[in-house]
């Protein structure tokens, strides 16, 4: 039988290009303008899958993207809908969910079992012995459908944009475009998004009229200005109409996410045909009314040779006109509003074979065509708010109640001529726009940045739209048989009656314990044949048993879509390109790219303590702080003192929340009268800034405080080591000696030229060092300055590890590594610094609270008795000989200064105490033994050195 | 995504803000006890029906600010200017 | 016709911080949101107590201010970067990185306001130049280069 009709107008193929393509490797030919599965059934392959669970085989349903039998693998693509996706030459098409091969499938065994795979059977077998869950994992991963994913597939590029359209219109047919239109006309901007390829809705696979009538209207939408937006679907509605549009045909990208902010939504997203429930409803052949005109008058495909039609509506008698015109014999038109119904279908495992009427009359056949209602695809308006409510004489669900800037149009919301559908069409986007100005007016008024507006307000339109008939339909969902309901998650009636009976009888419990709606079409062919049959399990009516919530997507969307391109913000010392070009090991801090050593940080260490050593800290959170109250936000956010702090001075102090626990730590200093600089951690930095803001907006609002943020303003550099004296003093007017700028002072002044350099004394490597802040712009020519200026000194750069290891010989603990989120202050030993003579401090009660009852863990050094050996960070420490966690490991390395192994632990008080013998375990299971030292500090505790 | 009425911008992104929670007044650490501080600091009244709630408008003006939002129906009052505190004990939200 | 992407550095640049009743709020004045071009320099009223003074002027304005008051100034010249996006698409290519609106309603030449490009806190002021459609950015400069190749990225399709 030669599948492919002879041309005719209406189709959209363009039967001068011919497309080679691959079905399971066996070459074919299909026109451009076919999809996959018109191409696979013009060359007379009508089976293209095999369902989910039972392997059954599978022919085309609905032939659009609803599809649920025709999803295949395209090279490496898994999951496409073949009978939406366009044919493309070269192909490889391939079908999932079969082995070994779709004809011979030898998982169709399931099907044997079949009564024993019931509803629910996830969680009432392979459960017992749970040791053999593994096993079970690995048996059921074969069984699983879904395609092939390779690994090496290239990275498709995705992206996003943002879009502030007055009016979206979701659903271009023929009420669609008509509110897009009237939209436009009214002075909204306008998009208008349809699923398929082409927009027109019904109308495509209508009659000669219909389609110039789509023709007509596509011109006038595009005169209006309205953009217009095929093969892309509205994902999704949110708050205060926040839409996402899946834009599938972008040139250069895969898919692209539009996220709309619009005025209005208009939704005209039509009706979906809904299946008959009856045995054999899915054996390849039985087909929608809708799948037939499609196959026929768009794709130009013959279906069947023998048809019979089971019709309640025109779309079934329009069917039944295409049929004859495609020369497909009619064996019987059986006519439900007559009260004629069929019973049940038989078929080999390839095809229909034979249908059983209500009258006992079987008939022979090879194509079954239904056309027993619609479904209202109300899930936008669901996801608006809107409870849509059944209407038994229409035998379909309506919408009632979305809020006022969400509108739905068309055989949504009735039925009527297409003039009918049209004339809705346009006095809703007549409405839609006149409300979207409104939005518009308060928006632009509202904006402190926008335009001024001299109009006054236009008036709030109310919605006097006659509302469309709603024509009578006979309920038609199931049949005297059972059949299947969810297609894609082979859920049968019989298992939503069973599930009924188990007390799974709640609409929303039957969707979950059955998955049925749960499938790639998310319940827009199943869910009102999935409440019909449940409403029949309990006795019940349609509209008690309700529906279940709809959530977006309303279409499955890729993951793909929704990372757009991976933007990861990262950030860069002005010297960056110098520790690049030297070798440094890069390594991310936070949001900033950091050298952590150029080659050998242990030689860093030495150098450092032997010469001197500098030391790129710029990500170092750096805080301009200016007004009369700067002591005061200071004595409020650390627990120490700031009130005196004099003119030139430099105080560490460390900040806690308000539940006590340590937030921050850095010094701070007073550079003037009312002129601070503060410095928090790098990754604190913004942290600290927020955290403040806060502070003076909401507590202390009567505070003269001004912070800016200068952490990249200032090039920070750490100047390190017994010559660090010596170095800096060639390049800075600045007076070092030791009496004039004393440890913990600030001084301003020239540094190798440039003005308004800062320079203070701090200790965190524990060497004598000065850190200097420059106006970034000069940052680099600083830096080559120092090294330059230093060569016979022995200045040699060191990085973040270098630098770690000697603020561990210090004994200098890190806020979030040796402190972590239940780490209250007293946790770090240094209670003088905690002052409850101050009025109000954040953390002040809980510190004060903590300190009383002394149960907390404390910060201690240690070493390990094997000097060779360096615990994991994080180790755990046992109560000895048991397994009782006291402590753990929370800094730990190899000393170059001290040639041994040295570590900052937490412990409990009771294992504080200096000599205790503390026990280690190790990753690798083995308990070693470490010692408590007395200070933090394992070199120079003293600190001698940092004070020369 | 909801449109947050910021005072000084007009009406934003949720994302262009921080979401502070539930507004409540703080206790006076020198004087409270245990109970009081920690009722602050953990619980929240969680209303079904109108929350005042504190925003901070990271993204643009960075000021913070506190609105009337309707938890069940996210309708909004206006907005109410730093500084101004909601009623003293935590039942007036009802 | 492509955006132009430039960084434009450096670029004296102050911060300035004013109550309203100060005599630097009076000086400055506008309203909040908007910027004007004053001689060499553009200054920005970015926040409703903030000022950007941006350009060769910048340091002899803040000079000439009388800072009494609650009021207060930064140099930022080298804390915050500006790049400036330009040309028939430069609204375009901004929409893919950025939420706002940038139809001429809502950000007509001369808007200012802060918001984020691609994860970076950045303000904007629309300074249409040559009558072509332009955008100033201004962000912590440490964010430049990752700003720049994202801004190229988004404008390759135009």
């Amino acid at each position: 039988m030669n599948h492919r009709l002879p041309p005719a107008d209406g189709e959209v193929l363009d039967r001068t290009k011919a497309l080679t393509f691959t079905w399971n490797g066996k070459k074919l030919e299909g026109f451009e303008g076919d999809t996959i599965t018109s191409a696979l059934m013009a060359n007379g392959h009508h089976i293209i899958g095999r369902s989910m669970k039972y392997h059954r085989p599978r022919g085309v349903l609905t032939a659009d993207f609803w599809d649920p039998n025709t999803t295949v693998q395209v090279g490496d693509e898994p999951n496409v809908r073949a009978s939406h996706r366009k044919l493309e030459a070269g192909m490889q098409v391939v079908a999932q969910n079969v082995w070994p091969s779709l004809s011979f499938d030898i998982k169709a065994a399931n099907g044997l079992v079949g009564r024993f795979l019931t509803a629910g059977f996830y969680y009432k077998t392979f459960m017992k012995p749970a040791a053999l869950w593994p096993r079970y994992e690995h048996v059921l991963a074969k069984f699983a459908p879904g395609g092939e994913v390779d690994l090496d597939t290239p990275h498709g590029r995705y992206d996003k944009r943002f879009a502030h359209p007055d009016v979206v219109v979701a659903g271009g047919g023929p009420a669609g475009l008509s509110a897009a239109i009237a939209a436009a006309e009214a002075g909204s901007s306008v998009m208008l998004v349809e699923h398929e390829h082409h927009v027109g809705g019904h109308l495509l696979w209508g009659t000669e009229e219909d389609r110039a009538r789509v023709a007509d209207l596509t011109a006038a939408a595009l005169a209006a200005g309205v953009e217009i937006l095929t093969n892309s679907t509205v994902t999704g509605r949110y708050e205060d109409n926040w839409i996402a549009i899946l834009q599938r045909n972008h040139p250069g990208v895969v898919e692209r996410l539009i996220k709309a902010r619009a005025k209005t939504l208009v939704v005209a997203a039509g009706t979906i045909e809904r299946p008959y429930v009856f045995e054999g409803n899915d054996l390849p052949g039985v087909m929608t009314s809708g799948a037939v005109r499609r196959l026929i008058t768009m794709y130009g495909v013959k279906p069947g040779k023998q048809a019979v039609v089971f019709s309640a509506n025109e779309s079934g008698e329009a069917a039944i006109d295409d049929l004859r015109r495609a020369g497909v014999s009619i064996a019987r038109v059986v006519d439900a509003l007559t009260g004629e119904r069929i019973v049940s279908t038989k078929g080999s495992k390839k095809r229909v074979k034979e249908v059983l009427l209500e009258d006992g009359a079987k008939i022979k056949c090879d194509l079954v065509v239904t056309a027993v209602g619609w479904t209202t695809p109300t899930s936008l308006l669901n996801m608006a708010g809107d409870r849509p409510v059944y209407d038994a004489d229409a035998a379909r669900f309506f919408p009632s109640g979305a809020p006022d800037n969400v509108l739905a149009t068309g055989g949504m919301v009735g039925d009527g001529s297409l003039d009918d559908l049209i004339e809705h069409g346009r006095v809703t986007g007549e409405l839609a726009a006149g409300r979207a100005a409104v939005v518009r007016h308060r928006l632009q008024v509202a904006t402190a940045r926008a335009e001024t507006v001299d109009e006054a307000e236009p008036g709030y339109l109310a919605d006097e739209r006659t509302p469309l008939d709603r024509w009578p339909h006979p309920e038609l969902f199931r049949a005297s048989t059972h059949g299947i309901v969810d297609y894609s998650e082979d859920v049968s009636s019989k298992d939503l009656y069973s599930a009924a009976a188990e007390g799974f009888d709640s609409v929303e419990l039957i969707k979950r314990f059955t998955t049925a709606t749960m499938g790639p079409s998310q319940g827009k062919l199943e869910t009102v044949n999935t409440v019909a049959v449940l409403a029949q399990a309990r006795g019940d009516s349609i509209g008690d048993v309700g529906t279940t919530v709809w959530r977006p997507p309303y279409a499955p969307i890729s993951l793909g879509a929704l990372a757009g391109r991976i933007n990861e913000p990262t950030r860069l010392s002005v010297i960056q390109p110098w520790h690049e070009a030297n070798g440094a090991t890069p390594i991310l801090a936070g949001q900033w790219v950091r050298p952590d050593h150029y080659g050998d940080p242990l030689s860093e260490v030495r150098n450092t303590r032997e010469n001197v050593g500098i030391i790129d800290v710029t990500p170092l959170g750096k805080l301009d702080l200016q007004g009369p109250d700067v002591a005061n936000l200071l004595s409020l956010l650390y627990t120490n003192k700031w009130m005196q702090l004099p003119i030139g001075s430099v105080r560490y102090g460390i900040m806690c929340a308000e539940d006590g626990v340590v937030l921050d730590d850095g010094v701070t200093a007073r550079l003037d009268e009312e002129h601070y600089l503060m410095t928090t951690t790098s990754s604190g930095a913004a942290r600290i800034w927020s955290w403040i803001e806060m502070w003076l907006q909401t507590e202390r609002p009567e505070w003269q405080v001004h912070v800016t943020p200068v952490t990249t303003g200032l090039t920070s550099i750490n100047i390190a080591g017994p010559k660090s004296r010596a170095l800096l003093g060639r390049l800075t007017d600045i007076d070092l000696d030791n009496e004039a700028f004393p440890y913990m002072r600030v001084r301003q002044g020239l540094i190798a030229g440039i003005e308004q350099c800062i320079a203070w004394r701090i200790g965190f490597t524990g060497e004598l060092s000065y850190e200097i802040h420059v106006p970034s712009g000069h940052g680099l020519a600083v830096w080559e300055r120092l090294l330059a200026e230093g060569a016979d000194l022995g200045v040699k750069p060191f990085g973040l590890e270098a630098q770690r290891i000697m603020r561990l010989e210090k004994g200098h603990f890190i806020v979030g590594q040796d402190t972590d989120g239940l780490s209250k202050a007293p946790v770090t030993g240094l209670d003088p610094l905690l002052k409850f003579d101050k009025d109000d401090w954040a953390g002040l009660p809980e510190v004060r609270w903590s300190l009383e009852s002394g149960d907390h863990p404390v910060i201690v050094a240690c070493q390990p008795d094997d000097r060779s050996i360096v615990p994991e960070e994080a180790a755990q420490i046992l109560r000895s000989g048991t397994t009782e966690i006291v402590g753990r490991i929370t800094s730990s390395r190899m000393s170059p200064t001290l040639e041994r192994s040295i570590c900052l632990a937490q412990v409990s008080k009771e294992f504080a105490d200096a000599g205790t013998s503390l026990e280690v375990l190790l990753v690798d299971g083995r308990r070693i033994t470490a010692t408590v030292i007395e200070h933090h500090a394992h070199f120079d505790p003293e600190g001698e050195r940092l004070r020369g | 995504m909801l449109l947050v009425p910021c005072p000084n911008c007009g009406p934003r992104n949720a994302a262009d803000l921080s979401y502070n929670g539930e507004s409540r007044p703080r206790p006076d650490p020198q004087t409270c006890s245990p109970e009081e501080w920690r009722t602050y600091l953990y619980l929240r009244d969680n209303p079904s029906g109108w929350l005042v709630e504190s925003w901070y408008c990271s993204s643009g003006c960075r000021k913070h600010f506190t609105i009337e939002r309707h938890t069940l129906t996210g309708e909004l009052r206006t907005p109410i200017l730093p500084g101004s505190k909601p009623g003293a004990t935590k039942g007036s939200t009802k | 016709m492509a955006s132009s992407i430039t960084h434009i550095e450096p670029m004296p640049k102050a911060s300035v911080r004013a109550a309203a009743d100060t005599n630097a709020a009076a000086a400055l004045g506008l309203t909040f949101g908007s910027a004007e071009r004053r001689g060499d320099t553009l200054v920005v009223r970015i926040r409703p107590d903030e000022w950007y003074l941006l350009g060769d002027g910048a340091a002899p304005m803040v000079h000439g201010l009388d800072l009494t008051g609650y009021a207060s100034t930064v140099d930022i010249t080298h804390a915050r970067h500006a790049v400036r996006v330009t040309g028939s698409h430069a609204a375009e290519t901004l929409a893919k990185l950025c939420s706002a609106d940038f139809g001429d309603a809502m950000t007509p030449n001369g808007a200012a306001w802060g918001n984020s490009i691609a994860g970076v806190t950045c303000d904007l002021v629309r300074d249409d130049h040559n009558g072509e459609r332009s955008y100033l950015l201004l962000f912590d400069g440490s964010f430049a280069s990752y700003v720049l190749r994202t801004l190229e990225d988004a404008a390759a399709e135009f």
